[in-house]
């Protein structure tokens, strides 16, 4: 309330600007900004646990696969070159477990292709090996190769390394996209909010230069103006963020229920300890939203005399 | 207090509207800048309210030679002078309170140490029912008030009006030069631009009678000899 009873723009000392009227777009866009910049975010997010999701469950397993041989009786070859590469993985260090899938798991492997009428019973399907290695232990694969090369000569050794490389490809590339998107949103709000307050400071150029001529410091005059674009920026991108939490979280409601956004990738949800970084984004819109105002009004009050 | 060499203005690339202009205003002195419309008051006024600078010629504020002193030096400058203008230029969205108490703020004075002073001057200038008015709301005469009280309200060492009485009714008129009369024996600088002959005899002080951009004369008023 004022000296004189009024409750209005009573002056303290960092309101003497009006409230800008007709913000409201300016409020809608950047809180759209927020939403695409937290989208992004999340998005980088969810890539780099994929990513490492991925490269820490391939790493820790190596997988022989025992081939049918060319010649000879099949079901005995396989048998005897499986048993063979089973004893060289169990005598090589960092091997923790070996292990020797059953039928019925590698049936259950190709079902997704063949389906499960048995008609794999006929058919003679390489073996496969299992290796688990020791926590914090390596496997040297060429060494390894060579000696399951000696004692089973159809056994093939895979350290899934192509597959890291590709998926911790993939997850760069939708990383850095993300870093792209959030410069390019950064840039924007910066245009946007430059616009409009030079649009806001032609509005009130007479009052801008009224502070200015009765002794008013461009640092007062930029701080009334910044502070009101900083608070809108703030809350409209406080909006737009909280949006895209939303929306992430129904994304992890929908897996909840069974419903799988994307088929063979992880969760597109955000965990709890990641949404606290979506606190950054409107924390960055409104603070360059504050320095674009600050830096629009010192040029111009510093124009006049 | 304020001295002119030689000063000369023009806006962009048009005529000079003020020429060689050569005069000392002392401190404490009440001068009147008089002459025809066009004649280069409003522009004077500028060049002494730190709103424009000259385009030649040296001007001297408060022993500060203007060419010479640094940027951020001038707003301190421009909170010691007090200026009333034409158009009165009162912020629309402040009370009359809040606009005659905006050069107090500006000067960093907090609240509790004016509002009495702002009551009792906007009181003074007969607008004590009026303090929570937007200008809007105001006659072209209450608004005239309001921004000679705003211009008064925080003792400026140097007061400039242009054609503060332009607006009022005589007896107002009289009462606001009285005013401006009673700021001056406190010691402010007082330099009034008006067309009113009767205004300028009546009061004590000089005038300096502007023509065409130039500055013909310079005399004491008649109420100076009495």
């Amino acid at each position: 309330m004022s000296e004189n009873g009024q409750k209005d723009e009573r002056l303290s000392a960092s309101h003497i600007m009006p409230r800008e009227k007709g913000a409201a777009p300016l409020d809608f866009v950047i809180a759209v900004m927020a939403l695409l910049a937290a989208l992004a975010l999340g998005s980088s997010l969810i890539a780099s646990r994929a990513a490492e999701g991925w490269s820490q469950g391939l790493s820790d397993h190596v997988t022989v696969q025992v081939l049918p041989p060319e010649s000879g009786d099949a079901a005995a070859g396989l048998a005897k070159e499986s048993a063979a590469a089973l004893g060289v993985l169990n005598a090589t260090p960092g091997i923790a477990h070996a292990r020797l899938l059953s039928d019925a798991e590698i049936e259950k492997l190709v079902e997704p292709w063949i389906g499960n009428s048995g008609v794999v019973a006929g058919i003679p399907l390489p073996r496969l090996i299992d290796a688990t290695i020791a926590p914090g232990e390596g496997v040297d694969s060429g060494a390894l190769t060579a000696r399951l090369k000696a004692a089973a000569p159809d056994a093939v050794l895979d350290d899934h390394r192509r597959w890291i490389a590709r998926l911790e490809g993939l997850a760069d590339t939708v990383r850095y996209a993300a870093y792209g998107i959030l410069l390019l949103i950064a840039g924007a709000t910066a245009a946007v909010v430059t616009l409009a307050t030079r649009a806001g400071l032609d509005a009130h150029h007479e009052m801008v230069a009224l502070l200015h001529q009765m002794g008013a410091r461009a640092g007062f005059i930029a701080h009334n103006i910044e502070r009101h674009y900083f608070l809108s920026a703030l809350a409209a991108a406080a909006a737009g963020t909280a949006i895209a939490a939303l929306l992430f979280q129904g994304l992890a409601g929908l897996e909840f229920v069974g419903v799988e956004a994307v088929p063979f990738l992880p969760p597109l949800s955000l965990s709890l300890s990641e949404l606290p970084w979506l606190v950054a984004v409107p924390a960055v819109i409104s603070l360059i939203s504050w320095a674009t105002a600050r830096i629009s009004v010192l040029s111009v009050v510093r124009a006049i005399y | 207090m304020v001295r002119f060499e030689n000063v000369g203005m023009r806006y962009g690339s048009g005529p000079e509207v003020l020429r060689d202009i050569s005069f000392d205003l002392s401190a404490g002195s009440f001068t009147f800048l008089t002459g025809l419309s066009g004649a280069g008051k409003t522009t004077l006024l500028k060049l002494i309210s730190l709103a424009e600078p000259p385009s030649r010629g040296l001007i001297t504020l408060f022993g500060e030679e203007l060419a010479t002193a640094r940027r951020r030096d001038l707003p301190a400058l421009r909170r010691r002078i007090g200026v009333v203008f034409q158009d009165f230029r009162l912020l629309a969205h402040l009370s009359a309170y809040d606009n005659v108490a905006l050069p107090l703020r500006l000067a960093g004075k907090r609240e509790a140490n004016y509002t009495r002073d702002v009551r009792e001057l906007l009181s003074w200038v007969g607008l004590g029912d009026r303090m929570s008015a937007r200008p809007a709301t105001l006659s072209g005469g209450e608004q005239q008030r309001v921004a000679i009280a705003r211009a008064v309200v925080a003792r400026p060492d140097l007061l400039i009006a242009d054609e503060p009485t332009g607006n009022v009714d005589p007896e107002m008129g009289a009462k606001l030069i009285r005013l401006f009369a009673e700021l001056n024996r406190l010691g402010t600088t007082v330099l009034i631009a008006t067309h009113d002959r009767m205004l300028v005899e009546e009061t004590r002080g000089r005038e300096i009678r502007l023509v065409e951009g130039r500055l013909m004369e310079m005399r004491k008023t008649a109420a100076a000899y009495t």
